[in-house]
């Protein structure tokens, strides 16, 4: 035990002494939002910036001044199809619209068409749905009117509902709940410990490679057993990422209460004399939608999801850790490894695709099935969490994924403790398979 | 007493036998040479001791006593295949290997120090393993080897790749560490090279023992009554000397291997010689390992 707290403390301060881990672990909390931040900027300006032109050649008449696309200017043309059709690129303009004439006289007729969109490159789906809105609302007025029907009359006959979801709880407390909510958390962490068993499980692969490749394992083999070297060296990476881990979500929590409490006004004194300044409204806007992110995030059970995280964060982490040390154990050099990394990478890319499907049926026969399984389990068990998961189905899904991971280091120890040892060996499942059943 | 002892070890693997009952015994604060072709199995027996991998049958003991994990202090080992961690600190990583053998903090960081100063090393303690010449690594590796003093030092082919300068340093220190108590154990295919450091040996081949016991003992009973002559005057064959071959020596005088027909004593031989010829040298030839080992393998097939 102490010799594994050895292991654990020399691979743990070798990495966090890195620079690169510093460096890391502070900007990424910084760097990722930045860059989101960058990304939604100049996607948005670019639409503004350039607005490019597009010819509507409208034989029917109806359609003016009906057209408003960001990003776009609409010109009405008058002429031949065939005419502007030759003419419109070589003028600068993106595309044409051609509008058919069109007989409203009949208004049971809802289906029309020789509407045709001409451009020498293709239009955004958006824009082309904009476009054909615009010339449905368009027709839809132009029938109403013809129907002797009063458009303020239609308009009030509409009607929108909005729907409030309440989980009950077992106490038989009804509790606001929100969907969209539970699916961003279920998709965070699912995709944290998505992210976590690639970033590190390569880390522990490497670190075994670089031990039997630069021919120290077998004088750590003298005087440490090596299933001791092997979980010192799984829990020292792991505790790296969890202290990484740690760091982001104080990082980020402390950010995004700072950003909160600028939000709701506070009670500081800078933000006070700012906000009189504020018009009442906007204030008042801003405080209730403050409250609502606080309302929201108290609906959830935020206790619950983050032990459950804890859990099979690590459980996954074991699983695939030891996993990655054994494929590193048996190779000698990186190339090497790809042929048995794919065995364990389909798990949990299938995990991480079905997880979107989960997401959306949390409670359908794919989300319990995956979320049973040990290899899936951590990434759909954790999308399916913040929506709600009946207790025995969580508890068994623990119980597996205990056994699952004692299982796969079990299974990891035995090819590990005989593959550190193997220089040269041309590795297949066949030789994994000797290895696994020889005697030390 | 013996330090180590090795009963009837077997050790099978799929396709093959390792070791295949082979037994030894190492007397304390002797030079050991555990000697033979690659691939006899020599790796496989050091790892057993090593309780890297354990004997199918066969027990070993340490100082009578049988093996354990609380041995592994006991033992310092220099595997063949041997590195260092390269991004790690020369005395980081010493202190690493110190404490994995169980030294504490303290201990291990005065016997790191008193190492350093004593191989040249003391100014390399905070640079990185990746920075030192490959003369230093081995002069590291060796340290990390002995730091907890070991009783027993179990060197796998130790010298392959030394420089000149470096084997012989390392082979004072070895012969210093057991002036004050170790037993050592040189395990080497290339027999020449630890034949004279050696004052025990063992011979394996193919997975077995073929010989062992003093290093003295076993030349002088592989003896095979020849001698060397360097002489002037011309040399024919009695009922006690056969001529094995003739040549001419650097100096111009007659060379000749004879061997004494009836076993007789190198007295008798030369009493015969004088009068024959004017003898200006008179050799016994004592095999070498190297060579009682071919004509063992030679023999056995």
């Amino acid at each position: 035990m102490n010799k594994i707290f050895l292991v654990l403390k020399r691979e743990y301060l070798t990495r966090v002494k890195k620079k690169s881990f510093l460096l890391a672990t502070l900007l990424t909390p910084l760097v990722i939002p930045t860059i989101i931040f960058a990304i939604a900027y100049f996607a948005t300006r670019d639409k503004d910036s350039g607005h490019d032109e597009i010819r509507v050649l409208d034989q029917s008449g109806y359609f003016e001044n009906v057209f408003d696309v960001s990003g776009y200017d609409f010109t009405f043309v008058t002429g031949s199809l065939d005419d502007q059709k030759a003419k419109f690129d070589d003028e600068g303009a993106f595309g044409l619209l051609y509008i058919p004439e069109l007989d409203l006289s009949d208004i049971s007729v809802s289906r029309f068409e020789g509407f045709e969109f001409y451009s020498t490159t293709n239009p955004s789906f958006r824009t082309l749905e904009s476009i054909e809105r615009a010339m449905e609302r368009r027709i839809e007025d132009l029938k109403l009117q013809r129907s002797g029907l009063d458009a303020d009359v239609v308009a009030n006959l509409q009607a929108r509902v909005g729907l409030d979801t309440f989980n009950i709880t077992e106490t038989g407390e009804a509790k606001e709940s929100n969907s969209g909510l539970s699916y961003a958390i279920g998709y965070g962490m699912g995709f944290l410990i998505y992210m976590f068993i690639f970033v590190y499980g390569g880390q522990i692969m490497q670190s075994v490679l670089d031990e039997k490749t630069s021919r120290i394992v077998e004088v750590i083999v003298s005087s440490v057993r090596p299933f001791q070297l092997m979980m010192g060296k799984v829990l020292g990476v792991g505790a790296v990422g969890f202290t990484q881990l740690l760091i982001w979500i104080v990082l980020i929590g402390g950010l995004s209460t700072l950003g909160l409490g600028i939000l709701s006004g506070g009670n500081d004194v800078m933000m006070e004399a700012a906000s009189q300044q504020m018009p009442q409204e906007a204030m008042s806007q801003q405080q209730e939608m403050a409250a609502n992110i606080q309302g929201m995030i108290a609906s959830v059970p935020v206790v619950k999801i983050l032990l459950c995280f804890l859990f099979f964060f690590l459980g996954a982490y074991f699983l695939y850790g030891a996993l990655y040390a054994a494929v590193g154990s048996a190779v000698d050099s990186l190339q090497d490894a790809q042929q048995f990394m794919f065995p364990i990478i389909i798990p949990i890319i299938v995990s991480i695709m079905a997880m979107f499907f989960v997401l959306e049926d949390p409670n359908g026969g794919l989300a319990v099935t995956l979320s049973m399984i040990p290899l899936t389990s951590p990434i759909i068990m954790m999308a399916r969490i913040p929506f709600g998961v009946p207790d025995w189905q969580l508890a068994l899904s623990m119980v597996l994924l205990i056994a699952g991971f004692v299982g796969t280091i079990y299974i990891a120890g035995r090819i590990y403790r005989i593959g550190i040892l193997m220089y040269g060996v041309k590795v297949n499942w066949k030789v994994m398979k000797k290895w696994f059943t020889m005697k030390v | 007493m013996n330090i180590l002892e090795a009963n009837n070890v077997t050790k099978r693997y799929a396709e093959h036998t390792a070791l295949n009952d082979v037994s030894i015994s190492i007397p304390k604060q002797s030079i050991f040479g555990l000697l033979g072709p690659n691939g006899a199995g020599k790796t496989t027996l050091i790892r057993i001791v090593n309780q890297i991998i354990m004997a199918d049958e066969g027990e070993v003991l340490i100082n009578g006593e049988k093996l354990d994990p609380k041995h592994i202090g006991v033992i310092g080992y220099l595997p063949e295949e041997r590195g260092l961690y390269k991004k790690m600190k020369v005395g980081e990583q010493l202190m690493y290997l110190a404490q994995l053998k169980g030294l504490s903090n303290s201990e291990a960081r005065k016997r790191i120090k008193f190492w350093l100063e004593k191989l040249g090393l003391s100014d390399w303690a905070g640079k990185k393993v990746e920075d030192l010449s490959k003369g230093m690594a081995q002069k590291i590796q060796f340290i990390a080897t002995v730091l907890h003093e070991p009783e027993l030092l179990i060197l796998d082919e130790p010298f392959s790749g030394f420089d000149p300068v470096n084997a012989n340093l390392i082979k004072d220190e070895i012969f210093e560490l057991r002036e004050k108590g170790a037993t050592v154990i040189f395990s080497t295919h290339r027999m020449e090279s630890v034949e004279q450091l050696c004052d025990h040996i063992a011979l394996i081949n193919k997975s077995q023992k073929i010989l062992d016991g003093k290093k003295n003992d076993i030349r002088n009973s592989y003896k095979l009554n020849q001698y060397e002559v360097i002489f002037k005057g011309s040399l024919a064959e009695s009922p006690s000397i056969k001529i094995l071959n003739n040549s001419i020596s650097e100096l111009g005088l007659n060379k000749a291997t004879i061997e004494a027909k009836n076993g007789e004593s190198p007295n008798i031989l030369l009493q015969e010689l004088i009068g024959k010829i004017e003898v200006h040298s008179f050799i016994e030839i004592i095999p070498s390992i190297n060579d009682i080992f071919i004509s063992l393998v030679k023999g056995g097939q």
